[in-house]
């Protein structure tokens, strides 16, 4: 064996002009199935640490993973709104410990914003039940004193190079309706920036918080999505008006105890005054990888298939250089080598070259990551980023490979089956 | 109540929510029945119209021996409720087949019903019991290891179709080490010591909690 494998190396390098387009297309079967598995792996736990924590989400009455993505996730848009009276009422029920109101749908360049209570501040909970902490300065107040002030993610600060201090204002609607311009923006109402939060890994990073009477301020003298005409209220009378909001889009819920979280579940749903609902965000998440899961398997499949079919186009390349091959055969085994040791070398140039082509498919996958991770999490809120391979990596890898050498056993087999006088003399 | 899991397909558990029952009259009816399943059945009085239900066969789990897996003694739903509870004591006055689904009274009804439910005692007698107990799982807190948290239903698809079992049908599991790949709704196996918790308002006055030493799929009757 020791012979044999620098032997398998040097007949391969030799033929390296024909073998270099199947290392590609092996490294380009096992950058899609690397870079999936990792896109995917990191997709789960990103959403898994979005959020803990909460024991339930109250919105208005849509779908549960559509309420989960709009509420924790700022993805898509709210089917409608909800009272504020609603709110409190729950936060007044005997199992509730704790409500954070949420408010979207305005957003700055590009990032949405949320309005919310300092109650956010206290009570939600990334990862591992970490609480938010701010790397600079401090929450904003929640009163009328304090109005225009605003806590950025650590995404939004570093993307847009905002430090304390810095002035912003706010364009109306969601993100993606800003694109060229063409939303309306609250310019007479800029807000200050008085927070930083430490990078999460979650949305969080790429929102712009701010409290509730604010988005009430700046929406005084708007109506249906365009300001008033005639109508202007400057910034400081705002804060002479009654801001208390009476609409919200959806609320965080924590219980005194997680098992009544049922109750109030349904308590939530038989609410008379107006349509809610509310979801576990656990369950909602387990939907939505129901949902996504077909996907997800459609595009290993494929995945599959372009493994396979690089492997095929190996043992192609290897069959027809059989032929001329013959000779160099032929005089292996006229110095001893036997039929197993020709199948042995040549399954271990079969193996070797799936080797090189994984590798350098794994260097790919790798380098994509780390281009594409900043980007991902800017758009997405979503950390896609360098790590150690998981189990299910080094299982690709392995199957790959073990495809690979598997594969080259059809031509080791049939160059075992030459005899050596058809080698010595060949009809050229 | 004991689970049926393995009666699911597994096209039923793709499909979720879609399957759950119906009807508030057959709730409170069905409901009324299943929980005098194991206590001392009265049938009610009230029901002239119909024949009297036949006589459900007395089901004392106790009395039947007790199985094993390893330390933990295999439990059975219908233990965590206290004999002598009752929930229908305060409906048996009603005249429930005279509703129909949507009468206001029959949603009053399923109110109170919902209020008897949420305060169900537990059973004291389970105190720091080393039990097996199959059930449901309701996620509640997942991490990069696994499930930390979650609850345990006796029945598929607690969910917005069907009513939310009663406090003393829920565990509320903390699993020793994080819990992988379990999803929603899975069928699994808990062994571990029941736990009492004394919740200051709402659920009851106290509800079941376990440290689950074990948690493992469902594959059978043990």
């Amino acid at each position: 064996m020791r012979t044999l494998l620098p032997l398998a190396w040097h007949s391969a390098w030799h033929r390296r002009s024909t073998l270099a387009l199947v290392v590609f297309s092996i490294a380009l079967a096992t950058f899609l199935l690397l870079t999936l598995e990792r896109a995917r792996h990191d997709l789960r736990s990103s959403f898994t640490q979005a959020v803990s924590g909460t024991d339930l989400i109250v919105g208005a009455r849509t779908g549960s993973v559509q309420l989960m993505l709009y509420a924790v996730f700022r993805l898509g848009g709210a089917t409608n709104n909800v009272r504020m009276s609603s709110i409190e009422e729950l936060s007044r029920h005997r199992a509730v410990a704790w409500v954070v109101p949420l408010s979207l749908g305005d957003s700055h360049r590009g990032f949405p914003v949320l309005g919310t209570t300092t109650a956010y501040f206290q009570h939600f909970r990334h990862g591992d039940a970490q609480a938010l902490v701010l790397t600079q300065g401090r929450p904003f107040g929640g009163d009328l004193d304090t109005l225009y002030e605003a806590v950025l993610g650590a995404e939004v600060a570093d993307r847009l190079g905002y430090r304390l201090g810095d002035r912003i204002t706010l364009t109306h609607g969601l993100p993606g309706a800003a694109a060229g311009g063409l939303a309306a923006e609250h310019a007479d109402k800029p807000f200050t920036v008085i927070g930083i939060l430490q990078r999460t890994g979650t949305p969080v990073d790429r929102t712009v918080h701010v409290s509730l009477q604010a988005i009430e301020a700046i929406h005084l003298d708007w109506a249906g999505g365009a300001p008033l005409p005639g109508l202007r209220i400057p910034a400081e009378q705002a804060r002479k008006f009654d801001l208390n909001p009476k609409q919200v889009t959806a609320a965080l819920v924590g219980l005194r105890s997680r098992a009544a979280v049922f109750a109030v579940q349904r308590a939530v749903a038989d609410y008379p005054a107006e349509p809610l609902m509310a979801v576990l965000p656990g369950v909602a998440l387990d939907e939505l990888w129901q949902a996504v899961g077909l996907g997800e398997r459609a595009l290993l499949a494929l995945s599959g298939v372009v493994a396979l079919v690089s492997l095929a186009g190996l043992v192609a390349v290897v069959l027809t250089g059989l032929n001329e091959r013959r000779r160099e055969l032929a005089v292996l085994r006229a110095v001893g080598a036997g039929p197993r040791h020709l199948l042995l070398l040549l399954t271990a140039e079969g193996g070797l070259v799936t080797l090189v082509g994984a590798a350098l498919g794994a260097v790919l996958s790798a380098l994509a990551v780390g281009l594409l991770g900043p980007w991902v999490q800017a758009h997405w809120g979503i950390s896609l980023q360098w790590a150690a391979p998981t189990a299910t990596q080094g299982l690709w890898l392995a199957a790959v490979l073990g495809a690979g050498m598997l594969a080259s056993l059809v031509p080791a087999w049939r160059a075992s089956r030459l005899s050596l006088a058809d080698g010595l003399s060949p009809r050229a | 109540m004991k689970p049926t899991p393995l009666r699911h397909s597994p096209s039923r558990r793709a499909g979720g929510p879609a399957g759950c029952a119906p009807g508030r009259r057959a709730m409170l009816l069905g409901a009324g029945a299943t929980m005098l399943l194991g206590l001392p059945s009265l049938a009610s009085s009230q029901v002239q119209a119909l024949p009297p239900p036949p006589a459900t066969p007395q089901r004392n789990p106790s009395r039947a021996a007790p199985r094993f897996v390893g330390p933990y003694r295999i439990l059975q739903w219908e233990e965590l409720v206290p004999a002598g509870w009752d929930p229908m004591k305060e409906f048996k006055d009603i005249n429930l087949d005279a509703l129909t689904d949507a009468d206001p009274r029959a949603l009053e009804l399923m109110r109170r019903l919902r209020e008897v439910w949420d305060n169900a005692p537990s059973n004291p007698a389970l105190e720091g019991q080393s039990v097996r107990l199959p059930g449901f799982v309701v996620p509640l807190e997942e991490s990069r290891e696994g499930l930390k948290e979650f609850l345990l239903v006796p029945y598929f698809g607690a969910c917005i179709h069907s009513p939310p079992p009663p406090a003393n049908q829920i565990v509320h599991v903390l699993p020793r080490t994080p819990a992988r790949d379990v999803r929603s709704m899975d069928a699994v196996w808990i062994s571990g010591t029941l736990r009492q918790v004394k919740t200051d308002s709402y659920m009851g006055v106290s509800s079941y909690r376990m440290e689950a030493m074990r948690v493992e799929p469902y594959k059978g009757d043990r």
